[in-house]
C-alpha cells in the first residue's frame, strides 16, 4: 500500500509538469501578458508602460528556456513559475497585485458552505429516489420520474438559476435573490436558494444513474438469495443493493470531493458568492494570468488527490481490493 | 393504527409547522445591518446602496484608472481641483484642497510655473498609520510625494507618459529610478518645488494650461507617506497589513469601513471632512425645490455607502424592484421592462416613483481608418465613400436601444469647440456615397479593370453580439459594391494592431476625455502622437491640422480657441481618418427616496452629494417586499399529506 501510495504521488509530477505547460502555451496564444498589461493601464498605455509593467512581474523574461549569453537556461518565465509552484509560492494577481493564497483562502469557506450542503443533499435525495424507483420499477410512476428526470437534465442551469432568482426572491420573498454575508446563522438564508438550485439542477442526471446502478444490482444471484431467506424489501435495498452498489458509487462521487472546494462558477456569480468559482471566473475575464495558473495548479492537485483518494476508498469499500 | 404510526405523524406535523414558520421569518433583505442605526443626535443614519461590477483593482490614486476603481476612490481621496457638479456646459474647475486656482506666471527661458496654496486645516482620515491614530494635516511635500510616486517605476502610474512630456525632470527621475531599480525619494524633482507648509510650484517646460485638469484627477492627489510606508503587506507583529492600493487614507468625506473582496464596500461618513460645502448655484432653475435648501450646507448628507459588487446584471434590477438599491444603470436585460419605445420610463415605474436619467459620456467611438494603408490612405473620395455608406443611427437602433447620440463631430458635448449645429458632411447617405466611391475611381465598388474593391475591417470578436455588429459593419459597406473581409480580435489583439499599424480599417476605436478640453481629443490625429509615441492610431499626418494643434493646445479657452477648434473639425472631417460612430449615453434609474442631485458626466458618481429620505425608503420598502402565505400553506399541506399516504401504505403492505 504505502509503495502504492510513493509510486502514485510520483506519478504526478509529470502530470502536472504537463497540465502546467499547456495552461501555458495556451494562455499564451489566447491571451498575452502584453494584452493584460493593455486593459489593467488603459487608455493611455503606451509602448513604454506596458513594458514597465511586464518588466515589474517577470513577464519580459524568456517565455519556456533563456538562451540569452551569460543567463542561466533556467531563468525562463515558466520555468520560474513552476519553481515557485512547486513551493507552494503561489504569487500575487497580475491585475490587483493581491497575495493569491490569501484570495485562495478567503474564497474557500464561501465555496464550501454552498457546494458542501448541495452535495450531501444531492447525494441523499438521489440515492433515495432512485431506491424508490427501483423498488417500484416499470411501474407508471417510475416511468413519469424518468421522463421528469430527463426534463431535468435539459433545462440548462441558468434556467433554473433565473427561474429560482425571480419565483423565490421577487414573487415569495423569502430568500434574499443575491447577496453573502457570512455571519453565523444569517448565512443560511443567503445559501437556502442556491443551495436547492445546485441540487435540483443535477438531481435527474444522478437519479437516472444511480438507479441504473441499483437495477443491475437488482438481477444478481445474491438479490434472489436475500428475498429467499424472506429479507423485507426495505432490508434488501438497504442492506444489499445500496452497499454493493457503493463501488460504484465511490468512483463518481469520491474523485469529485476534492473539487467541492472550487465552488460554483455560475451560481457564485449569480448570487454574489464571494467562492473561488468567482475568484476564477473574474480572473478569467480580467484576464489574470497568475490567478488562471494558480487555480488550474490547485485544481489538478485536487483532481489527482480525488483519485488517489477514489483508490483508496476503493480498498475500504471491497476487501477484495489490494492496493500494489 | 400501529404504535410507530403516531409518533411518525407528530414528526410530520411538526415538520409542516416548522416550515409555515420558518419561511415567513426569513428575510429576503440582502444588506449588511448599517454600521449603525442612528446618528449622535438621534436622526436615522443614512446609508446609500449602490451597485459595482467588480472589486477596483487598485485605490492608489497614483494608479486608479478604470471606472469603477474611480468610483470608489473618488468619495475617498479628494483632488487638489475639482468639477463644479452643475455647470457643465461649459464645465468649470472650482478649488477643493487647494485656497484658489493656481496662478500661471511664464519665466524668461519659455518655462512656466503654477503657484498653489493649500487649503489650511485639512486631515487625513483618522488611521492606525499616524501617531495614534490620528490623521495629521495635509502639507505640500505631501502632494510633492505624490508627483514623485508618479514617476516611480514600481508604482505604474498609467499617465506618466504624458506627464512627464510636460513637467521639469519628471522624465529623468523615471529613468533613473528604472536604472537604479528604486525610486530615490530623498532627491527632489526640479518640476516640483516646495515654497512653504501649504505652498508649492509646478514647473513646466512648456505651455501646457490642461495641468489644471490634471490637478481635478486624483494622479496629482496628496498622499501621506505614512499611509504608503504603513500598508506594505507584508506581516508586523503577526498581523499582516494591507497593502496600500487597497488601503487609501485621504482626505475625502467618505473613508473605508469594510471591504469583502468579491462582496463589498463599505464606506462611512469621515467626521473631520471640512474641505468643501454643497455648492450655492449653478443649477437650472427646474432643480431649483430640490436643490436650494442645501446650498452652503455641510457635506457628505448621507453617512455611509453601501457598494454591493454584481458580475450580473439581472440581480441588480431583482434588487432595486425590492427597494434595496438606491439607483440603477439600465442594461440590455432589463430594457424592454424599463423603457418604453418612446425612450421614457414605463407607467410601472413611474407609478413608484422611479425616475429615469439620460447620462452622455463625454466620449466619442469612431472607426479608424489606416492613413498609411495603400489603398484607404491615399484616396480621400474612398474614405468618404466609406463614412457616408456607414448608417450609425441604425447600428445605434439595432445595438445600443437608440441611447447613445450619433456623433457628428469627434469632440463630444459639452467640450468647448463643440458645436450643437454641425453635421458631418460625409454622414449617412448611401446616394452620395455611391457618387463619392465613383468619383474614387471604383465605380460600383470596381476598379479601373473590374475587379471589386475587397478591404479588410477589423473588429473585436469573441461574443455573438460582437460578431453581429461587425456582419452589421460589413453589410452596410457591401451596399456600395465593395466586399468587406471581417477579421475578428480578442480586444487587446486589437489595440495590438492599432499600435503596430497592422490593419486597413477598424472598428473598437474610441476615446472618453480625461478632462473637458477639445486637446482631450484632438491630440488622437496629431502627426507626433503616431504609435509608439502616443495614440494617433490613424497615423493621421496633416501640417495644417499639426499647426493648429499647437496652436490651440497651449491656448486658454476663448472664442479664437473655438475657432480653431472648428477648423480643426472641418479638416478631420474632410480628411475622414475616421468614421464616426456615437457619442455614449445611457440610462440611469433613481429609486423615489435617492433623486439625483448631479449630473456631471466627469464626475464618477458625485457620492459626497448624493442625498436620501430614510423614512420614505423605509415604508416604500416594507410595502414592496410583503411574504404571501399560500406558498407555506400549501408546502405545509403537501408534506402532511405525502406522511399520510406513506403510513397508508405502509399499514397496505
Amino acid at each position: 500500500m504505502f509503495a502504492y501510495l510513493v509510486r502514485r504521488l510520483l506519478f504526478f509530477v509529470p502530470i502536472i509538469f504537463g497540465v502546467m505547460l499547456l495552461t501555458f502555451v495556451l494562455f499564451f496564444v489566447v491571451q498575452s501578458p502584453n494584452a493584460t498589461a493593455r486593459r489593467v493601464l488603459g487608455q493611455r498605455a503606451t509602448p513604454k508602460a506596458i513594458e514597465n509593467w511586464l518588466h515589474n512581474r517577470g513577464y519580459d523574461k524568456p517565455l519556456l528556456i533563456n538562451q540569452t549569453p551569460g543567463e542561466p537556461w533556467h531563468d525562463s518565465l515558466f520555468l520560474n513559475q513552476m519553481q515557485r509552484l512547486a513551493t507552494f509560492d503561489l504569487g500575487a494577481s497580475d491585475v490587483t497585485g493581491r497575495p493569491l493564497a490569501e484570495i485562495f483562502r478567503e474564497g474557500a469557506l464561501p465555496s464550501l458552505l454552498l457546494t458542501v450542503p448541495a452535495f450531501f443533499a444531492s447525494l441523499v435525495m438521489s440515492i433515495g429516489l432512485s431506491l424508490y424507483l427501483v423498488f417500484i420499477r416499470n411501474k407508471a410512476v417510475d416511468l413519469a420520474a424518468s421522463l421528469l428526470c430527463v426534463m431535468l437534465m435539459s433545462v440548462p442551469v441558468m434556467v433554473y438559476v433565473i427561474f429560482g432568482q425571480f419565483v423565490v426572491a421577487q414573487v415569495l420573498n423569502y430568500f434574499p435573490a443575491f447577496g453573502f454575508q457570512l455571519k453565523g446563522i444569517s448565512t443560511v438564508k443567503f445559501l437556502v436558494l442556491p443551495v436547492c438550485l445546485m441540487v435540483v439542477s443535477g438531481l435527474g442526471s444522478e437519479v437516472r444513474l444511480f438507479r441504473a446502478l441499483f437495477l443491475e444490482e437488482m438481477g444478481q444471484d445474491y438479490i434472489r438469495t436475500a428475498r429467499a431467506k424472506g429479507a423485507s424489501t426495505a432490508v434488501v435495498l438497504l442492506r444489499h443493493v445500496l452497499k454493493n452498489g457503493m463501488i460504484n458509487l465511490i468512483t463518481l462521487l469520491v474523485a469529485s470531493l476534492p473539487f467541492l472546494i472550487m465552488g460554483s462558477l455560475l451560481l457564485e456569480n449569480f448570487f454574489g458568492i464571494p467562492g473561488l468559482g468567482n475568484v476564477l471566473f473574474s480572473a478569467i475575464q480580467a484576464p489574470d494570468f497568475a490567478v488562471v495558473q494558480a487555480s488550474v495548479f490547485l485544481g489538478s492537485l485536487l483532481y489527482l488527490g480525488g483519485l488517489l483518494l477514489t483508490d483508496i476508498c476503493y480498498a475500504w469499500a471491497d476487501p477484495r481490493i489490494r492496493l500494489q | 393504527m400501529p404504535p410507530r404510526t403516531i409518533p411518525r405523524l407528530f414528526a410530520s406535523l411538526a415538520a409542516a409547522l416548522v416550515l409555515s414558520g420558518v419561511f415567513p421569518a426569513c428575510s429576503n433583505n440582502p444588506l449588511p445591518e448599517p454600521l449603525q442605526q442612528t446618528r449622535e443626535d438621534g436622526s436615522p443614519w443614512k446609508v446609500r446602496y449602490a451597485a459595482l461590477p467588480e472589486d477596483p483593482r487598485s485605490l492608489d490614486p497614483q494608479v486608479s484608472y478604470d471606472s469603477v476603481s474611480r468610483r470608489v476612490l473618488e468619495p475617498i481621496q479628494e483632488c487638489l481641483l475639482e468639477y463644479h457638479p452643475y455647470k457643465t456646459d461649459p464645465f468649470e474647475l472650482t478649488p477643493c484642497l487647494l485656497s484658489g486656482l493656481p496662478e500661471r506666471s511664464e519665466t524668461a527661458d519659455g518655462r512656466i510655473i503654477y503657484r498653489c496654496s493649500l487649503k489650511s486645516g485639512i486631515l487625513f482620515h483618522d488611521d492606525a498609520c499616524f501617531p495614534g491614530g490620528k490623521g495629521r494635516e495635509v502639507v505640500a511635500a505631501d502632494v510633492e510625494y505624490a508627483f514623485k510616486r508618479i514617476a516611480d517605476p514600481k508604482v505604474e502610474c498609467p499617465v506618466l507618459s504624458t506627464l512627464q512630456d510636460y513637467i521639469v525632470g519628471l522624465a529623468d527621475a523615471f529613468e533613473e529610478a528604472r536604472k537604479a531599480e528604486r525610486f530615490d525619494y530623498s532627491k527632489p524633482i526640479p518640476g516640483f518645488v516646495v515654497t512653504g507648509s501649504h505652498t508649492f510650484e509646478i514647473h513646466l517646460k512648456a505651455p501646457y494650461p490642461q495641468l489644471l485638469y490634471w490637478l481635478a484627477m486624483h494622479f496629482t492627489a496628496p498622499v501621506a507617506r505614512e499611509a504608503v510606508e504603513f500598508y506594505d503587506g507584508k506581516a508586523h507583529d503577526g498581523v499582516t497589513r494591507d497593502l496600500f492600493r487597497f488601503h487609501p487614507v485621504a482626505t475625502g468625506p467618505f473613508q473605508i469601513a469594510e471591504w469583502s473582496r468579491n462582496t463589498r464596500i463599505r464606506l462611512k461618513r469621515n467626521p473631520q471632512y471640512r474641505t468643501t460645502v454643497f455648492p450655492t448655484g449653478g443649477w437650472g432653475a427646474d432643480q431649483d425645490a430640490l436643490l436650494k435648501p442645501l446650498a452652503g450646507k455641510a457635506l457628505p448628507f448621507v453617512d455611509e455607502v453601501c457598494m454591493t459588487i454584481f458580475k450580473e446584471s439581472i440581480p441588480i434590477f431583482l434588487l432595486f424592484r425590492q427597494g434595496y438599491l438606491d439607483g440603477m444603470g439600465v442594461g440590455k436585460d432589463a430594457f424592454s421592462s424599463l423603457i418604453t419605445p418612446a425612450r421614457s420610463l414605463s407607467a410601472k415605474y413611474i407609478e413608484r416613483g422611479v425616475t429615469l436619467h439620460r447620462d452622455t459620456e463625454a466620449s466619442t467611438f469612431f472607426m479608424a481608418i489606416n492613413m498609411e494603408d495603400p489603398v484607404l490612405g491615399k484616396n480621400k473620395k474612398l474614405r468618404q465613400a466609406l463614412s457616408a455608406a456607414f448608417d450609425a443611427k441604425s447600428n445605434l437602433d439595432i445595438f445600443f436601444n437608440s441611447v447613445p447620440i450619433v456623433a457628428e463631430q469627434l469632440l463630444p458635448p459639452g467640450l468647448a469647440g463643440h458645436r450643437k449645429d454641425f453635421k458631418n458632411p460625409y454622414g449617412y447617405n448611401l446616394e452620395k456615397a455611391k457618387a463619392l466611391l465613383a468619383e474614387a475611381g471604383y465605380p460600383n465598388g470596381r476598379d479601373a479593370s473590374g475587379k471589386v474593391l475587397e478591404l479588410v475591417l477589423d473588429t473585436t470578436g469573441g461574443s455573438a453580439n460582437e460578431r453581429m455588429m461587425a456582419e452589421f459593419d460589413q453589410r452596410q459597406f457591401e451596399q456600395l459594391g465593395i466586399k468587406i473581409k471581417i477579421v475578428e480580435n480578442p480586444f487587446a489583439r486589437l489595440l495590438e494592431k492599432l499600435d503596430e499599424g497592422g490593419f486597413q480599417f477598424a472598428t473598437g476605436s474610441g476615446w472618453g476625455a480625461d478632462y473637458p478640453d477639445p486637446e482631450n481629443f484632438f491630440f488622437l490625429y496629431y502627426s507626433k502622437n503616431v504609435p509608439p509615441a502616443g495614440k494617433n492610431h490613424s497615423r493621421y499626418r496633416n501640417p495644417e491640422f499639426d499647426r493648429l494643434f499647437e496652436q490651440m493646445a497651449t491656448m486658454e479657452n476663448s472664442p479664437e480657441r473655438e475657432k480653431i477648434a472648428l477648423q480643426m473639425n472641418n479638416i478631420l472631417s474632410e480628411d475622414v481618418p475616421h468614421i464616426l460612430n456615437m457619442h455614449r449615453s445611457t440610462f440611469a434609474l433613481a429609486q423615489p427616496w435617492a433623486p439625483r442631485v448631479q449630473s456631471n458626466p466627469l464626475l464618477e458618481g458625485g457620492l459626497k452629494y448624493a442625498v436620501l429620505e430614510h423614512g420614505t425608503r423605509e415604508q416604500l420598502r416594507s410595502e414592496w417586499n410583503g411574504k404571501p402565505l399560500w406558498p407555506v400553506i400549501v408546502l405545509a399541506s403537501g408534506v402532511l399529506a405525502a406522511a399520510l399516504i406513506a403510513i397508508n401504505a405502509r399499514r397496505k403492505h
